[in-house]
């Protein structure tokens, strides 16, 4: 038969080296290490249902590939017109079809596909349920930072106003109730659990939860202007008790500024900041000297007008109990960050990281301030910097 | 004379005969007359000139897209790169996708159909010939119009997908959008016009004993993606408008807190935009379903089979819109109902490849450059619907969608699916465009480093997108360990900018080489089975000296080869006795016209217009208009008529049953003389004839 031997040994090679070139691509793409994205290293029990469900249809999709892709060498090979052949001598026989064969590759891969089909419905109902102890935690995207708002005495009110890193307790589901003040934006913990977008005038569910403490990454995904691509966020998950401990620290308001260079910052950040950023117990009617005062509400924040809400900017109460800031963009405390209940008290603050954007936000973020989108470039002098980073470390415990 | 007296209850319709047979409608222009020279190419109604502008002008948007594509790449070599800043990256992505699917592929597919649907079914032209150049002109403005963006402040940068709120001027101000809006809406126009006139042309024009299951695949799946075009195109209008409205108008029709839903534009644009998917992808599977047979020395394998499942996909394909949405929150019962349509349209999709690989079993492979391009298609096109696959797993599809994932998998099809072939095409039907080859060596070349640097470009992206990179970003930062893959890709991006160079050089320099020793490659340079291999190459302008009749499936091939007993391949014919000469006289052809060129420029006036003032749409308006006028009084083929040598009064094609007949020989020589003077005085009369004109629709 023509061509039969070196169509073997040519199908062979390319099988081979298919075979090892598959594996080196394949052989570390799951693992997390340095990829905190990486949506085939599942930290949660949502995100190993799809790893479960993806990974066999992935195994099925490669063994297709092998066999079209090696399939199209091995026809090259094997049918190759030799420079001997002559149009008219010994030509292919002219098949026009054959039925029986294209119903079988009609009806296999579509009884196929249908048995796939039940591990995806039951997937797809699967991820929406939620133990009956859940949690809820409401995120608000806006351009382009996440709001997220915790309940703990379901009276409607938000008991707890941060932004873009959500601490959750590990082992116990949670209800992520996804909007948006402004344009679509998507959010997705990938090792967490799927994406799911936030729309304007709409609230959806996303369940998910984490097995083990850590810092999990996210990223907005659907795309919404102009500094989408740095949209990041962080869920904190830790252990319930640490948990716990948490909520409380996030309940209790802060010490009040008590250094000069502290209270001239607060200052300047209500003179300057607190239009749109806020902090419980501050507004920008208020007049000096400014305080935490007594008034302090065991409902948190009640001083302000409207209930505990941020304007357009991220509430700033306890910015240094966040372990990121900028949209999840930098860290504020320095080195390799874990997950812990008070940073303050295991690392240092990042001074520089803050003074860096207090200096010119639109270098570490791009924004469209003259369409109010994002914050502004105040120009703010080195001493201004200084005062106000002095301030915002207060915010903490 | 006897067909213009034929044809008379035609014209009376636009009232007084006498007046029509005017050569200059209105007294504004004369009838184009130019045969050769640029001019020819403007009042064209040629279906062969029209492709061929198509497919030119495609390409040089393809350098458009492909430098913005370079752009986005250069900028994500490295992580946190300043090269582009995120406002200009916003608009170079979106500006890469919508000049992609808009500006190239849909239109070099438009090329293709254009070129060869006629020629595969045997007919003169299209349909409507006119409404053909009217189609490409609307077309050609509404592509200048769309990237003059550039020229007001930056082009569109929502996304191609452009989502709604940030559609709205609230969140983006700025003319891109709006161009985007008005852009899409004339080219949408364009479109629906070539879609319909297609339509039309195949059902209608097949040469006699054609049958719809005697076409060639190509014709097929040409015809499928108008009929795609037609439903598809309403969905897109209409969204289009509403965001018209909205940002022009002040209209809220996405807006939650005015009543209105940003879900609206979403399932609208979906609507229409996975049938987009296929309306850039069958045309390249009818492409190699002409190419592989050819170059394997076999017909497809089960034909009816490939035809029923472009038909299938086309059928399903309107029903799986809402998988582009499984992130969105529409409810878990359109999940799990989207997610069920789009598993099961992989299998139409099975089918045809399954089909090509058989055709090519037991064939004797020739490994042109198209064949090439055709197989690497089959390769590629294969990953793209096997990740396509894995997006039907709808809560899978959440960890998948709007990142890399999908950026690998939809160029896999598009690039790796349609513009492969559409460059194995012009390699194909290159000598029967132009009369010459394109250079194979080159060809080679090109192909496999377009072949690499593809691999190279879009394979990692499927590892990159599972790691966790979004789309749409316009950086990344170290520590998300996506930096290797990402510099791998910008690599292959570049070369397969080389692989472009590569091709450009083989066009010149076939060009050169043809100019300086023409060598005629003949009719049927490939041994081919189709009915545009029986003509002369470049294929003359009236296509067919008498239109085949057609007995059976690849009837060219049937014309030089019959069976043994034992089905193998006897040759039965020389070619030279099956071909024509091309040499027919008297063929009456349409008449060129300056009308579809006029109301195209009408468009981007009114676009500009709505978008800046409205005082200028007036022009616009006033070309739309006097166009249609112009347009209904002037009968689609001149009566006084003699251009290209091809004398003769006739209806021509607006009247698709005209098209396929021929002038009775020998009428011509006298008549000849007799039409010259008639267009003389014609010409003459000119000033009178057009006050009497304008008094008439007056009347009407």
């Amino acid at each position: 038969m023509r061509n039969k031997r070196s169509a073997t040994i040519i199908t062979g090679i390319s099988l081979a080296i298919t075979l090892v070139l598959g594996y080196l691509m394949v052989a570390d793409i799951g693992k997390p290490d340095g990829r905190p994205l990486n949506t085939l290293a599942p930290a949660g029990s949502k995100a190993w249902e799809i790893q479960d469900l993806i990974v066999p249809v992935f195994i099925i999709a490669g063994l297709v590939f092998i066999f079209v892709e090696i399939g199209i060498i091995w026809l090259a090979a094997r049918f190759r017109r030799r420079p001997e052949d002559v149009d008219g001598v010994d030509e292919p026989a002219q098949l026009h079809g054959s039925t029986k064969l294209e119903i079988g590759w009609t009806l296999a891969p579509s009884l196929l596909l249908a048995f796939l089909a039940v591990f995806s419905v039951n997937g797809i109902i699967s991820q929406g349920k939620a133990d009956k102890d859940a949690i809820d935690i409401t995120v608000v995207g806006q351009q382009w930072w996440w709001e997220y708002r915790y309940d703990l005495d379901d009276d409607g009110k938000p008991d707890i106003i941060t932004a873009n890193e959500a601490a959750i307790p590990t082992g116990r589901d949670v209800r992520f109730h996804i909007q948006s003040r402004d344009v679509v934006h998507s959010f997705w913990i990938p090792r967490l659990a799927g994406k799911l977008d936030a729309v304007p005038g709409r609230t959806h569910v996303r369940v998910m939860d984490a097995l083990e403490p850590g810092i999990y990454e996210g990223q907005c995904t659907e795309y919404c202007g102009l500094s989408h691509g740095v949209m990041r966020m962080q869920v904190k998950a830790l252990t319930p008790e640490d948990y716990e401990k948490w909520l409380e620290l996030m309940t209790t308001p802060p010490e009040a500024p008590k250094t000069d260079i502290e209270k001239a910052g607060q200052e300047l950040f209500v003179a300057q900041c607190s239009f749109c950023h806020q902090v419980n117990g501050i507004t920008p009617t208020d007049t000096a000297p400014f305080t935490y005062s007594n008034e302090i509400d065991p409902d948190y924040g009640v001083t302000n007008d409207s209930p505990l809400l941020s304007r357009n900017a991220p509430n700033l109460t306890h910015l240094m109990m966040r372990q990121h800031f900028v949209g999840g963009l930098l860290p504020l405390y320095q080195g390799k960050q874990e997950a812990v209940v008070n940073p303050r008290e295991v690392y240092e603050p990042n001074v520089n990281n803050i003074k860096r954007w207090l200096r010119d936000p639109h270098e570490v973020k791009p924004m469209n301030e003259q369409n109010l989108q994002g914050m502004p470039n105040y120009n703010l002098s080195e001493t201004q910097i200084d005062q106000l980073t002095a301030y915002l470390l207060t915010l903490g415990h | 004379m006897a067909l213009t007296e034929e044809n008379l209850p035609l014209e009376l319709e636009s009232g007084n005969s006498a007046a029509i047979k005017t050569a200059d409608p209105l007294g504004v222009f004369a009838r184009p007359k130019a045969t050769t020279g640029w001019r020819s190419w403007i009042n064209t109604v040629d279906h062969k000139k029209i492709g061929i502008m198509y497919g030119g002008i495609s390409l040089f948007f393809l350098l458009i897209g492909g430098f913005e594509a370079l752009l986005i790449r250069t900028q994500l070599a490295v992580p946190g790169s300043k090269l582009i800043s995120a406002d200009l990256y916003n608009q170079v992505f979106t500006m890469h996708g919508l000049t992609m699917i808009f500006l190239v592929v849909m239109p070099m597919a438009s090329a293709f159909a254009n070129y060869l649907l006629p020629l595969q079914i045997g007919a003169r032209d299209v349909a409507y010939p006119r409404m053909n150049a009217l189609s490409l002109w609307i077309w050609v403005a509404g592509a200048l119009f769309f990237n003059s963006s550039w020229l007001f402040g930056g082009g569109a940068n929502g996304g191609w997908f452009n989502y709604a709120p940030n559609s709205g001027v609230t969140f983006t101000p700025g003319y891109g959008i709006d161009f985007y809006a008005v852009g899409l809406l004339i080219m949408g126009l364009a479109s629906t016009v070539s879609a319909i006139n297609l339509t039309v042309t195949v059902l209608n024009m097949r040469a006699p004993g054609m049958t719809l299951m005697k076409m060639p695949v190509f014709a097929w799946m040409a015809f499928i993606t108008q009929v795609l075009l037609v439903f598809a195109l309403p969905s897109i209008t209409v969204a289009l408008i509403l965001l018209m409205l909205s940002r022009l108008f002040g209209a809220t029709f996405f807006d939650p807190s005015m009543g209105g839903d940003a879900m609206v534009w979403q399932h609208l644009f979906w609507i229409f935009g996975h049938p987009e998917v296929y309306i850039m992808v069958i045309p390249a599977f009818g492409m190699v379903s002409e190419i592989i047979p050819v170059f394997s020395r076999k017909p497809i394998f089960g034909y009816p089979f490939m035809v029923g499942s472009g038909v299938a996909i086309g059928f399903m394909g309107f029903g799986v819109w809402a998988h582009h949405m499984f992130a969105s929150g529409m409810g878990e019962l359109s999940v799990l109902a989207f997610s069920m349509g789009t598993m099961f349209i992989a299998v139409p999709t099975g089918v045809k490849v399954l089909n090509w690989l058989a055709t090519m079993y037991g064939g004797r492979l020739r490994f042109t450059t198209a064949m090439l391009f055709s197989m690497g298609m089959v390769g590629m096109f294969t990953i793209g619907g096997l990740s396509g696959v894995s997006h039907a797993f709808a809560s899978a599809d959440t960890q998948q969608t709007d990142t890399y994932y999908i950026i690998a998998h939809f160029h896999y099809v598009l690039f790796g699916g349609s513009l492969m072939v559409f460059f194995g095409g012009m390699f194909f039907w290159w000598p029967k465009m132009f009369g010459h080859f394109l250079d194979e060596k080159l060809g080679k070349w090109m192909f496999w480093i377009m072949l690499v640097g593809f691999n190279l470009t879009f394979g990692p992206m499927h590892i990159l997108g599972l790691q966790g990179m979004m789309r749409r970003t316009y950086t990344y930062t170290k520590g998300q360990g996506f930096e290797t893959w990402n510099m791998v890709a910008t690599v292959g991006a570049f070369m397969i900018g080389v692989s472009i160079i590569i091709f450009l050089a083989n066009v010149l320099i076939s060009y050169r080489r043809y100019k300086a020793n023409p060598v005629d490659p003949g009719p049927d340079p490939w041994d081919a089975r189709s009915l545009e291999w029986m003509i002369p190459s470049p294929a003359p302008e009236h296509n067919f000296d008498e239109i085949p009749v057609v007995e059976e499936l690849d009837e060219f091939w049937h014309r030089k080869y019959g069976h043994d007993e034992d089905g193998r391949l006897v040759r039965i014919a020389r070619t030279e006795d099956v071909t024509q000469k091309g040499d027919a006289e008297n063929v009456h052809l349409p008449s060129p016209s300056y009308w579809p060129i006029v109301m195209s420029v009408g468009f981007p006036l009114i676009g500009y217009g709505l978008i800046f003032n409205l005082l200028w749409a007036i022009p616009g308006a006033i070309c739309v208009i006097a166009a249609m006028v112009g347009w209904v009084m002037e009968p689609s083929t001149e009566p006084h008529d003699d251009h290209g040598g091809h004398e003769g009064p006739a209806d021509g094609s607006d009247g698709p049953t005209a098209a396929a007949a021929d002038l009775p020989e020998g009428e011509g020589e006298s008549s000849d003389a007799g039409d010259d003077q008639g267009e003389l005085v014609g010409a003459a009369s000119g000033a009178a004839t057009a006050s009497a004109q304008t008094g008439d629709t007056a009347d009407d």
